[in-house]
């Protein structure tokens, strides 16, 4: 175990320096002049000496190697530079807005597992019922839908009265209160409850059929006991994978979420930074996404080994 | 009868794959047929006479800010839709075949090589990568394509790769081998046709995902921009007037949905088709 714990932490080393070196490239093709966006108004102001001296330097004259070294390490430190727009590092906001995105994600997560899996046992239990079509296509029409548009659809029906009922804020953070938080988590969360619950319900028909649910049942034991003392811990393990798979989607809506319901994330921030054209901001959340996507990767492998007996590294 | 007969009789027992082929022919035809079908000119404005107007005979689904016509945007939108649906997967499909071809069909050192870049590429994450890439270059509907043809290839690959590793050890592709058979064309003539139908169970699926990124992406304000009638700009346009006029966020978003759920249906059906469960759904 602890072997193949070391062997898979070791592994997220070449994956990190390639996506790095995938971001670096695209920095490198950037089109227009960097040492004019750092440089704002004074650089029309500047003779070109002065823009010439900026440009040695912050070591723009320097040949690939050197700066994509330089990008490496600086990136490896947590350096990520300071916004063209805003007066602060790109690490600062990070800081700031990261635990906000988190907040929603977590929150969406629960709402996934919640919805997800009693959805997904609730059709296994009963195949092939009108119970189990409605929940399934339920599901399918979860994963179709774009989640900007069900936050929208949740806007028009659940914050005003104009054509539905003012339940909860249209938007905001307001000063952290639960209730901000109830719309964002809920139409970021569906998808994924969506997914869930279509692998819950294959995953426990899968076991189903397997040798010890026949001898569990053939001893006498209820449905009900078979499912929740015999399949389900096994049934699990696909539905760990898929949340796992998921996380990247989850980071995806959130930038769309957090747009629609102005929520002070980095979804947003990365969105804002782009209209501003804030090249660090945008790079620098680039590099914090990836890297947030193979940290949660390797944590559900390590779950996944954890629960799964048929896996000993 | 053979192996293509047994899934395509198999899929016309599926209700919901046939609704799926359903709406993806529909709206195929709309987005070929949009000239001739669309009510009125996608772009004309009736600013003084027909701003935010409600459904009505006239205007079947409203019509925007600029008193365009909604439905016939719509239907020009579904032509940007599916060009970018279709050329993104296909570039996807493409750089798959190829990368997870050769990784199955070698292996050793190539087949790692090829993986550990596949799973890079997976830790890519995609709306991020899109963002960034529309930021560099531009937001045409080029770019928005070879960009998601770039990041949606992995699972394509990987697909292909399982798919020869199962196939290499057949009879008739050893057979084929023995005979002298060149590599390339074991590989197009043994190896790929019979791939073909898990390939396009995966392209179908990775059709409707590429919609959806485009529709995000414009709706973020960073894809197609106006006047091109893209659905994701249209959503994001009527966000300001989601209190005034729903039909304007509501219909664009309806429209993505069912498109999705029509190649979602389709892919689901061929797998299942393919598999034997004729009798779901």
């Amino acid at each position: 175990m602890v072997s193949y714990v070391v062997r898979r932490l070791l592994w997220a080393i070449p994956t990190l320096l390639g996506v790095f070196t995938i971001i670096f490239v695209l920095t490198y093709m950037l089109p227009g002049d960097p040492v004019r966006a750092i440089m704002g108004e004074q650089y029309r102001r500047a003779d070109p000496e002065t823009i010439e001296r900026v440009r040695e330097q912050l070591g723009f004259n320097d040949p690939w190697y050197e700066q994509y070294a330089r990008f490496l390490w600086r990136s490896v430190r947590g350096d990520l530079g300071q916004s063209y727009v805003l007066d602060e590092t790109v690490k600062d906001i990070l800081i700031y807005r990261f635990p906000r995105t988190l907040q929603l994600m977590g929150a969406a997560l629960l709402v996934a597992v919640i919805l997800g899996i009693p959805a997904g046992i609730i059709a296994a239990r009963f195949q092939y019922s009108w119970l189990d079509h409605s929940l399934m296509l339920l599901a399918l029409v979860g994963i179709a839908m774009p989640v900007f548009w069900q936050a929208i659809l949740a806007k028009i029906y659940l914050t005003q009265g104009t054509y539905g009922v003012a339940l909860f804020p249209v938007a905001g953070y307001g000063d952290g209160q639960f209730i901000y938080l109830v719309l964002p988590s809920l139409v970021l969360g569906t998808h994924l409850s969506a997914t869930i619950a279509r692998v819950m319900r294959s995953s426990l028909l899968e076991e189903r059929s397997k040798d010890y649910s026949r001898t569990a049942r053939s001893k006498g034991l209820t449905t009900h006991a078979v499912i929740f003392n015999h399949q389900l811990r096994n049934a699990l393990i696909p539905v760990v994978t898929v949340i796992g798979l998921d996380v990247g989607y989850l980071l995806g809506g959130s930038v769309v979420t957090e747009t629609v319901f102005n929520w002070p994330g980095l979804g947003r921030a990365v969105v804002n930074a782009i209209l501003r054209r804030d090249t660090p901001v945008v790079i620098g959340t680039l590099i914090f996404g990836a890297l947030l996507f193979v940290i949660v990767n390797l944590i559900v492998d390590l779950i996944y080994a954890l629960i799964n007996p048929q896996i000993r590294y | 009868m053979n192996e293509w007969q047994r899934i395509s009789k198999a899929f016309f027992r599926h209700r919901l794959g046939v609704l799926g082929l359903t709406i993806v022919l529909m709206f195929s035809a709309v987005a070929i047929f949009a000239p001739w079908l669309a009510p009125s000119d996608p772009t004309t404005q009736r600013i003084a006479t027909a701003r935010l107007e409600p459904p009505s005979a006239e205007f079947l689904l409203g019509t925007d800010e600029l008193g365009r016509d909604l439905l016939s945007r719509l239907m020009y939108g579904a032509r940007i839709s599916m060009r970018i649906g279709l050329i993104a997967e296909g570039i996807a499909l493409l750089i798959g075949i190829i990368l997870g071809g050769l990784a199955g069909y070698f292996g050793g050192w190539i087949d790692n090589l090829i993986m550990r870049i596949t799973d890079i590429f997976f830790a890519i994450p995609g709306l991020l990568f899109l963002i960034a890439i529309v930021a560099i270059f531009d937001s045409s509907a080029t770019t928005i394509f070879v960009a998601l043809g770039l990041i949606s290839w992995p699972s394509e690959a990987r697909l292909m790769r399982s798919e020869v590793l199962r196939l290499r050890s057949k009879e008739y592709v050893t057979a084929a081998q023995a005979l002298g058979m060149r590599n390339w064309r074991v590989i197009f003539r043994h190896i790929l046709p019979n791939a073909l139908s898990s390939l396009i169970v995966v392209g179908s699926l990775g059709i409707a995902g590429a919609i959806l990124s485009e529709a995000t992406l414009s709706f973020l304000g960073l894809g197609i921009q106006e006047p091109i009638p893209s659905w994701g700009t249209m959503i994001n346009k009527g966000q300001q007037f989601i209190f005034n006029a729903w039909w304007y966020s509501v219909f664009p978003g309806l429209v993505i949905m069912l498109v999705v759920l029509g190649f979602n249906f389709l892919g689901d059906a061929i797998r299942d088709a393919m598999a034997g469960e004729s009798h779901k759904a």
